[in-house]
């Protein structure tokens, strides 16, 4: 049995760093240098700060990345300027892989071009030196959104540079983003990141872990993303991180918003309790619909402002926004800059002072609770030395598996679908250990509202893409 | 998981043996839709040999051949299809797979242009059939057994 330990950090940390750090885009960055030059950045680029002071309100945090530096400080500022409360630096998907030379190359082009051929901030190739620049003058949290398996280089230089929220994490940044990179390898590589972000950390202002909870974002049941996430901040605990945020995207069910964010928040503090790391203190952050996005404009800004309301309900401490242009591709920093003052709209005339609840969305929660006690039992359970073993050899045997991942060693076997409430349901739970009494409750609620378990591809389309009718 | 009950009666027609090669072209992981092609295929009663994600023209090619397959479906989410798309059929026919029917559909160029070009482009590049921004699988799929039953290629 292996379940998170209070003793399980990585050994020789400062050598492996040194390994890490030899690469010559790290351009000589030094972890003494680095942790003072933390000491001095605004106290309020740290999350927990910033969590601190939002009242009843949900942060907003909008998403963007240019190739070139010119264009990223200018949609930082715009970001900023239209009242964005955490700031994103979001990495281009060749320096989420790992290819620097392409990215360098790639930007290149960009700037001499003035044409973005790449659709990100490539932080690695510009590096830390320059990178602090880009938040000379900003007083908020900059948060790193990428999607990389071997984010090593990539955290160090970001912290270097100055930002103190890593989003990502062993699963959450393999399953939906890799097809082949390989999961033991990449929850290891993530184990060093939490533990870097562990070392660059102080009592008082701590770097900031976030798991991503959407995962492949198609159909993903609230059980399975509660789960994930709470694995993710035993992981990150271990390694010694204090400050972590959980997160979901919105499900399309409002009555399983509200679910699994009560089942989210309160599993994630009970886990890390029972496993001696009370010191931790956890968030909640909600992503809106990350599927398929409508292309009208004004069905979009609905979504938008919508999903904004359903954040408040839940009293997510962070909801990350989207854009109108998001069906179209990279939003422009106009466009994202409208996108925060919708919601922050919204935010204020719906607030809301504690989460809404009601006796359905009680029962959708018990639900979820119980399967998610029943997975990560079972995981807790299997073999291994470590417990990042025992969640890789979870997927090996499909006691955890994401729908629509690319990755190869996901087991697929799980098939969900909505019900007539639009709610997700899990129609064959394959390999996933849940109870029989809850996979049978499942298959009820499927039928019971109308709603047929066999459904061919256009009403599985359908569910997928429920925001474009 | 999947019924006939709810499928276009169009595509009811389970008395062919069509082998249908999918995948998605270059490095685009975009895997959703790919799964639901397979799922809309199996429903029409096609055999369905899926290369999933990241495929070079090459794979195709060689799947074709070893499948002895009457169709190759391309996808492309990301706009890398033009990309590579180019010499599809030069790799079909110098495999003397020539009969073989090409579609390719999804997001297949990266941004905006006129319909009409980006369907004389590709059928340039040798594809049969182009589904730019369609988002209806079944009409692929109706106009498959439409060529299989009336193209030059025999099932």
């Amino acid at each position: 049995m292996a379940r998170p330990r209070l003793d399980a950090r990585l050994p020789g940390i400062e050598r492996t760093r040194q390994q890490v750090l030899s690469h010559p885009l790290a351009r000589g960055i030094s972890p003494d240098e680095v942790r003072d030059f933390l000491a001095k950045v605004p106290r309020n680029r740290f999350p927990r700060v910033a969590y601190g002071k939002r009242g009843t309100v949900p942060c907003i945090q909008p998403r963007g990345g240019f190739p070139t530096f010119e264009k990223q400080q200018r949609l930082t500022r715009q970001l900023s300027d239209a009242g964005a409360d955490f700031i994103p630096l979001t990495v281009d998907s060749y320096t989420r892989h790992n290819q620097y030379d392409t990215a360098t190359q790639l930007l290149r082009r960009s700037e001499e071009e003035g044409k973005d051929y790449l659709n990100g901030y490539p932080l690695v190739s510009h590096g830390h030196e320059l990178s602090r620049e880009l938040y000379t003058d900003i007083d908020k949290p900059i948060s790193l959104r990428h999607g990389t398996p071997d984010a090593r280089l990539l955290a160090e230089v970001a912290m270097a540079s100055g930002i103190a929220e890593i989003e990502g994490g062993g699963i959450c940044y393999c399953l939906p983003y890799s097809e082949g990179f390989p999961l033991d390898r990449c929850l290891l590589y993530w184990q060093y990141v939490d533990r870097v972000c562990a070392v660059n950390s102080t009592e008082e202002f701590p770097i900031h872990r976030e798991s991503f909870g959407p995962l492949s974002a198609t159909l993903v049941p609230p059980a399975i993303a509660v789960t994930i996430q709470i694995i993710e901040a035993l992981l990150a605990a271990e390694q010694g991180v204090k400050s972590f945020a959980v997160s979901f995207g919105q499900t399309g069910s409002l009555i399983q918003d509200m679910a699994t964010a009560k089942v989210l928040r309160e599993l994630t503090g009970r886990y890390l309790a029972e496993f001696g790391f009370q010191d931790v203190r956890s968030y909640l952050v909600y992503h809106q619909w990350m599927g398929q996005f409508p292309h009208q404009i004004e069905k979009a800004a609905a979504l938008i402002a919508g999903s904004g309301l359903v954040s408040s309900m839940i009293s997510a401490d962070k909801v990350v926004v989207k854009t109108v242009d998001e069906a179209l591709g990279v939003p422009r920093a106009e466009i994202n800059a409208e996108a925060v003052d919708t919601v922050r709209y919204m935010l204020r005339i719906f607030a809301c002072a504690a989460p809404v609840t009601s006796p359905l969305i009680e029962q959708e929660a018990a639900l979820i609770e119980s399967e998610s006690r029943s997975i990560l039992g079972a995981i807790f359970d299997m073999s291994g030395d470590v417990f990042w073993e025992s969640v890789f050899r979870a997927f090996q045997v499909g006691y955890l598996d994401v729908p629509f991942s690319p990755h190869a060693d996901n087991a697929n076997k799980l098939i969900s679908m909505r019900d007539s409430n639009r709610s997700i349901r899990i129609a064959e739970r394959g390999n996933v250990p849940i109870s029989e009494q809850d996979a049978r409750h499942e298959k009820q609620l499927l039928a019971s509202s109308g709603s047929q378990a066999d459904k061919n591809y256009r009403q599985l389309l359908g569910d997928i893409n429920m925001m474009m009718v | 998981m999947r019924t006939q009950g709810g499928a276009d009666p169009r595509l009811m027609q389970s008395e062919h043996n069509g082998r249908v090669v999918i995948g998605v072209i270059g490095d685009d992981i975009h895997v959703v839709g790919n799964r639901i092609m397979q799922l809309a295929l199996e429903e029409s009663g096609f055999q369905v040999f899926n290369l999933r994600t990241r495929n070079r023209p090459e794979q195709f090619c060689q799947a074709a051949l070893e499948t002895n397959a009457h169709a190759v479906f391309v996808s492309s989410l990301n706009g890398e299809g033009e990309y590579w798309c180019a010499d599809f059929r030069k790799q079909f026919s110098d495999a003397g797979l020539g009969a073989v029917l090409l579609y390719v559909g999804g997001n297949i160029i990266v941004g905006k242009r006129p319909m009409d070009e980006v369907v004389a482009l590709f059928k340039s590049y040798g594809f049969d059939r182009v589904y730019h921004q369609q988002p209806d699988i079944g009409v692929a799929i109706a106009d498959l057994l439409e060529d299989l039953n009336h193209g030059q290629t025999k099932t």
